[in-house]
């Protein structure tokens, strides 16, 4: 009785947070504690067990990260990156596109994706406005291309900073198993783009001074805090990238990583405070608790048990299901709470792999669901804050101008992603 | 005293205004803020002067400095014609901030407190029905402060 509560529950908080018909910080917080107060967590064990309640490590490494990027974003450089792709590209849309791509692309592996997309999406909009053009392709071109660059590492999207954290899967691993297959979809669509795109490329050349009269230079006024936000940004890497000697956990890293960056650049502590994303910290809480109860009441157990015998020694079908299924699921709900739910069926379906087949299960989940976020306007976390920034700058992006390009790419990369789970870990 | 006794009428802004003509009914009456009405007369939200400002920054340059710092000086003299025809509820987005109301019975503390908290120096004054009776600014509540003073007894 208790496991048809959870789910209940489960299922109606899920269904309000996929519709967002109220704050989905409400709605977690309301489910989360239904599910305590009917005894349906292990109680206060919700605190202090990773598997039966809240994942501090995944809520430590994101307040980090948040510290440091909100560090970052005062630094100007990302105006200044924007600025001298638009001025390099001297207004030829195609290699306007592909600058703004690779810069999103690049950065969004280290910063998360909202980040990213809020640092060069307005650049985007002024420059397309000078050059009175519609900023919608590119804004939409710039959104997957950080969903895509964000699956490489395990800083890069919320559901592999989950998905690292539940089957303790490292920065490097992410490095070497996830990078080949972003750069290689990554490459693919800046190829197609010129294709998807190709509608968007006329402009006139008389308006290309007026890009060039930007000054990316004063973009950043002072080049000292930005010598050290990048310094304190690569030792954190370094730190996460040597995991295996230092044992110490990401979420640490990131935490020391931000007290040293408020530390070394001198900045307001309540200003960077502010930039911490808190409901989306406190989301992330109520989730985990949330399936936490599903763990707790035995309902995890009972989808996993079938998932694992539906699946038997066939674990190529099962990375396949999860591929698939993945993509199909995260790109129409919201791939943070689905990843957050299925990492412990993941998890339940690993468990009778050898090691290395059990990774390939967990990186087919992770392709499935990075990429997944590309599938439609709500998918990702980004793509929605993209399409608020398009509305309130007077380009409006509709639902299904961005799904029509979004579901294009989510097939081509999760296909792509299928073929190198096939030939790197089943051949 | 109570809110009803300072409180003054002031023009005020629909949603549906342009952003070009809030701007001209703020210098225009001298106020520090607006006050902006839905369709039947209730406070949509309270504007401080200085977000009616920044209602008139495009959007793209809001949160933005180091852009702000890039751009030439020939588009920063020129930058609210970006703007065009864009109203007070477009730039607003869907969830104003909740207006700064008070009942028209309110002690000059409430109104001193809650200027203070939200940074206001405009604040709309409501009847029991939540209709809007009035307004009460910064100058209006610090002279009847000065006037109340207690040593003048």
């Amino acid at each position: 009785m208790s496991a048809v509560v959870a789910l209940a529950i489960f299922v109606v908080a899920f269904f309000f947070i996929a519709t967002e018909r109220v704050d989905k910080v409400k709605v977690v917080l309301v489910a989360a504690g239904l599910m305590t107060v009917l005894g349906l967590t292990s109680g206060a064990e919700i605190f202090f067990s990773e598997h039966e309640g809240i994942d501090w490590n995944v809520i430590f490494l994101l307040l980090g990260m948040m510290v440091v990027v909100g560090v970052i974003k005062g630094t100007g450089l990302f105006e200044y990156l924007a600025i001298w792709a638009a001025k390099r590209s001297r207004g030829r849309p195609y290699r306007l596109l592909v600058m703004l791509m690779g810069i999103t692309a690049v950065a969004s592996p280290f910063l998360d994706n909202v980040t990213t997309i809020m640092l060069v999406a307005p650049v985007t909009v002024v420059v397309c406005n000078r050059l009175r053009i519609p900023a919608q392709p590119y804004l939409i071109a710039e959104v997957l291309a950080s969903n895509i660059g964000g699956a490489a590492t395990l800083i890069g999207d919320p559901p592999n900073i989950i998905i690292g954290s539940r089957a303790g899967l490292t920065f490097n691993d992410f490095l070497m198993h996830m990078t080949p297959i972003v750069v290689l979809v990554f490459v693919t669509f800046v190829v197609l783009s010129r294709w998807i795109f190709r509608k968007s490329f006329s402009y006139d050349e008389r308006y290309v001074d007026e890009v060039m009269a930007l000054d990316e230079r004063k973009a950043i006024t002072d080049p000292r805090l930005l010598v050290r936000c990048l310094v304190v940004l690569g030792l954190i890497i370094i730190g996460f990238s040597l995991h295996s000697v230092l044992h110490v956990e990401p979420s640490i890293v990131a935490l020391i990583g931000a007290g040293v960056m408020l530390l070394v650049t001198n900045v307001e502590v309540g200003d960077v405070l502010k930039e911490v994303e808190w409901g989306v910290l406190v989301f992330f809480m109520g989730l985990f608790v949330m399936v936490a109860g599903l763990g707790h009441t035995g309902v995890i157990e009972n989808i996993g048990t079938w998932a694992a015998d539906s699946i038997g020694d066939n674990y190529f079908a099962a990375a396949t299901s999860l591929v698939f299924g993945s993509a199909v699921l995260g790109a129409f709900f919201d791939n943070i709470p689905y990843t957050a739910t299925m990492a412990p069926i993941v998890e339940g379906m690993a468990e009778g792999a050898d090691p290395q087949t059990a990774d390939a299960l967990w990186w087919s989940f992770a392709l499935g669901a990075d990429f997944g976020g590309n599938g439609t306007a709500v998918a990702a976390s980004a793509n929605v804050v993209a399409i608020g920034i398009a509305a309130r700058t007077g380009h409006p992006i509709s639902f299904w101008q961005f799904t029509r390009y979004g579901i294009g790419i989510t097939v081509l990369s999760t296909l792509m992603a299928w073929v190198y789970v096939a030939l790197r870990y089943f051949s | 005293m109570q809110a009803r006794d300072i409180a003054v009428q002031v023009p005020t802004v629909a949603l549906g205004d342009s952003i070009a003509h809030a701007i001209q009914v703020m210098a225009l009456g001298r106020l520090p803020g607006l006050i902006v009405i839905d369709g039947e007369q209730r406070p949509r939200t309270v504007l401080p002067g200085t977000q009616v400002l920044r209602l008139a920054v495009p959007p793209a340059y809001q949160d933005d400095p180091a852009l702000t710092r890039a751009v030439d000086e020939a588009h920063a003299d020129v930058f609210w014609h970006e703007l065009r025809d864009r109203t007070v509820g477009d730039c607003l987005g869907a969830h104003p901030p909740r207006p700064t109301v008070v009942k028209a019975s309110a002690t000059l503390l409430e109104l001193a407190t809650l200027m203070a908290r939200q940074r206001s120096p405009l604040v709309a004054v409501v009847d029991d029905t939540g209709l809007l009776a009035g307004a009460i600014t910064l100058d209006r509540l610090l002279s009847a402060l000065a006037l109340a003073r207690p040593d003048e007894g």
